[in-house]
């Protein structure tokens, strides 16, 4: 009755003591596709696909994987399943070859089919050459593709990846997610949980946003884009004297109340105090140094808002130092229904 | 099948650590050395095993002490120790602190009052509540009856002599008298026939003290110690495991939790089984402890200890949360269990009280198994007991290690 999806959640709950980590989830994945988990950190991401790996009891609630329960069929649940863990779960002290021979043994991989396996994924994730050395010695990105060549031994229905890309190089991401793509390409499902906007939006064909344990979006990127509709990102920078917070929590009090501003956020940024340099910074105002502090804006038009926000910083004695209008994107969404940048 | 694969791979990781041969073999070596040097027994001792009695009031002039003497010299279970008269108020303590088995009063006129058939009374200091005091009483006993025996023979034949040719004088009558005596203590010096009982002993010397010392002490004593010593890296897989995540993973993997400890569990009792099967054998070739006079009881033994210590592994690898309380917790295993438990010195002289509290320690059964083998010269019957008690104890800390084992899946 569920072989129709490759994972089917329904109303799962997760409490540890008085904290309820997830509530109420429930989203189908589509055999074949690469589905997305996108939130923050603490959304409860990793929660939920530790239930569907069979690690954690759900408090209420069941899922679904290659149609077998997560409450009442685990075995089966993890025979479907290759999961890839945020951390490098591996044997330091052994080589290559014999991790991926005692994770095969842990798959039920027996003898010439086990070699050939073997074989196979140091192929896939490049490790060919190195597969003698010990662990320890390998670089990040290499053990990050030897923990996600771990999961692939089985040539799992189902390949779980969570956060795989957390605290890598720009070029070991890169090789992941080409990977990812690949590895879906052949026919596996894919479920990806990322607190970076642009995997989700890169790799996902759906996506499903998580804030505080719940489900506040679900759809193609496209779709929940729509959610915001025609409104603009706005990120600029705002320079105030040093230590006047006083004028810059006026200044966003002033602009929420704007018609055309639907949400200001400060956070995901930082302030900053430096000399002041540029001669507009260089007046009795501002004295010496200067504070810098970042603002994300969803704005009706910005044509339209840009001259009142400049107009109504000058008023208060603030100065606006840059302006990036972005077309709306995933965090966007995110802006528009918590009221929060994602990257907190 | 995979719960074997998860102990080869933790033999595969153990057999990395070149340091840890250091702690399951060399040290323990090299301690059963040095211990079994300090606990060597003094070489008067072992020249004279027999039990150590005072002797107080000799009757040095009387025409029976020298006999006496003879006697108790003669003695294979007590050994005679004069007492000079300073000592000889002391005695009740010196046989109190066990310096003495038991000490023997000669009271004034001992030979007078025997030859003229007379029972004259011996005072005997011993604890008839030790099987030592109860030992050397017996001796006094025995050594006091030949006396009156060799006494009642000299008499016997005087008398017959008398009957049949009669003596000229008294004095030649007390002439024959102490010649027939002398005839008769000489006689129980070099009995024709005797009827030994032995208490069967490694060493086959009989009546050798059964409390261990020398290498038949240090070689089991540093089994038990470095089972437990040898832990360390075995346990510090286990965290080193659960610390990386692996063994969330392994969960994620179709792996059961049983066979998950089954496979950490299986690894610990293989490292320690080898272990001490090396150590029986070096003990065995190097320091001449007999263990294959019982090989039977001996492989009972260690693998009972080896299941026990491997049970504690797992206990402490369980609670453990970093590699360092791995250390911390075996280093107090292992001292609480080898000093209480008898694995350092012999409970027997550490008095009866300690030797009692001793044997709460699992420790003090594996001990007494093994020195039930190479020091009491017992067989397998012997060993049933101790390991069917260490046994218990392995199943109780393999039933906490499942408990505390922390799948944290709730």
């Amino acid at each position: 009755m569920n072989d129709d999806y490759a994972i089917r959640v329904r109303n799962l709950y997760k409490t540890f003591d008085e904290v309820q980590a997830v509530r109420d989830v429930s989203l189908d994945v589509r055999p074949g596709e690469i589905f997305s988990l996108l939130g923050p950190n603490g959304a409860g991401k990793s929660t939920t696909i530790s239930m569907l790996a069979c690690l954690l009891e759900p408090t209420a609630g069941d899922a679904y994987v290659m149609g077998h329960s997560i409450l009442h069929e685990q075995m089966a649940v993890k025979s479907s399943i290759g999961v890839v863990p945020q951390e490098i779960a591996l044997y330091e002290d052994l080589s290559a070859r014999e991790n991926l021979s005692f994770w095969g043994k842990m798959y039920g991989l027996r003898g010439e089919r086990l070699r050939q396996r073997i074989d196979e994924v140091l192929e896939i994730i490049g490790l060919a050459q190195r597969q003698k050395g010990p662990v320890a010695n390998f670089s990040g990105g290499m053990k990050r593709r030897l923990n996600i060549g771990v999961a692939l031994l089985h040539r799992p229905d189902v390949l779980i990846l969570d956060e795989p890309t957390v605290g890598i190089d720009p070029q070991s991401r890169r090789n992941i997610l080409d990977s990812v793509q690949e590895f879906n390409r052949q026919g596996m499902t894919v479920l990806y949980t990322t607190h970076y906007m642009e995997e989700a939006q890169e790799i996902s064909d759906h996506i499903a946003i998580m804030d505080q344990g719940e489900i506040i979006a679900y759809g193609t990127h496209d779709e929940l884009v729509q959610i915001v509709g025609e409104l603009d990102r706005i990120d600029l920078t705002l320079s105030t004297p040093p230590g006047q917070e006083e004028i810059r929590a006026a200044l966003i009090q002033t602009w929420r109340q704007l018609d055309r501003v639907h949400q200001v956020s400060t956070a995901g940024h930082e302030t900053i105090t430096t000399e002041a340099g540029s001669p507009a910074e260089q007046s009795p105002d501002f004295e010496a140094a200067v504070d810098h502090s970042g603002l994300t804006l969803l704005v009706g038009d910005s044509n339209l808002v840009l001259p009142d926000l400049f107009e109504t910083a000058v008023a208060v004695g603030a100065r606006i130092t840059s302006v990036d209008i972005q077309e709306p994107n995933l965090e966007a969404v995110f802006l528009h229904l918590t009221g929060r940048a994602l990257r907190d | 099948m995979r719960a074997t694969s998860l102990a080869l791979k933790d033999l595969l990781q153990i057999a990395r650590d070149w340091k840890s041969a250091l702690f399951l073999v060399v040290m323990p070596i090299l301690f059963t050395f040095f211990f079994g040097l300090v606990l060597q027994p003094d070489s008067q001792a072992e020249a004279d095993a027999r039990l150590p009695v005072g002797i107080v009031g000799r009757e040095a002039g009387g025409q029976l002490g020298a006999h006496l003497e003879r006697l108790l010299a003669a003695s294979e279970v007590i050994r005679p120790v004069p007492l000079s008269e300073a000592e000889a108020d002391e005695a009740e303590a010196l046989v109190d602190g066990g310096e003495l088995a038991a000490a023997i009063a000669v009271p004034e006129g001992f030979s007078q009052a025997v030859l003229s058939g007379q029972s004259p009374r011996f005072t005997v200091i011993a604890d008839p509540m030790t099987t030592t005091g109860q030992a050397a009483s017996q001796g006094i006993e025995t050594v006091i009856s030949r006396l009156l025996g060799a006494v009642q023979t000299a008499r016997i034949s005087a008398d017959e002599f008398a009957a049949a040719q009669g003596f000229e004088t008294e004095g030649a009558r007390q002439a024959y008298l102490m010649r027939g005596l002398d005839q008769a203590v000489a006689a129980w010096e070099e009995p024709p026939l005797t009827v030994r009982q032995e208490q069967a002993v490694v060493s086959g010397e009989p009546g050798e003290s059964e409390v261990p010392g020398g290498f038949a002490q240090s070689s089991p004593g540093m089994i038990v110690q470095f089972a437990i010593f040898g832990l360390i890296t075995s346990a510090m897989i286990l965290v080193l495991e659960r610390q990386a995540g692996a063994l969330k993973r392994i969960l994620t993997t179709p792996t059961s939790r049983a066979a998950v400890i089954g496979g950490h569990v299986l690894a610990m009792f293989l490292v320690v089984f080898a272990q001490v099967l090396l150590l029986v054998l070096v003990g065995q070739l190097l320091f001449g402890v007999d263990y294959m006079r019982a090989p039977l009881a001996t492989l009972l033994m260690a693998t009972i200890l080896a299941f026990w210590a491997a049970s504690l592994g797992l206990f402490i690898g369980s609670i453990s949360k970093s590699q360092e309380q791995v250390i911390t917790l075996s280093l107090i295993a292992m001292f609480l269990f080898a000093a209480l438990g008898g694995a350092w010195f012999p409970l027997e002289v550490a008095g009866e009280a300690f030797a009692t509290v001793g044997h709460i320690m699992p420790t003090a059964w594996a001990m007494d198994g093994f020195q039930n083998i190479v020091v009491r010269g017992l067989g397998l019957a012997s060993v049933l007991l101790p390991a069917g008690i260490l046994l218990a104890y392995g199943l109780v800390f393999f039933g906490l290690a499942v408990w505390q084992f922390g799948f944290e899946t709730r």
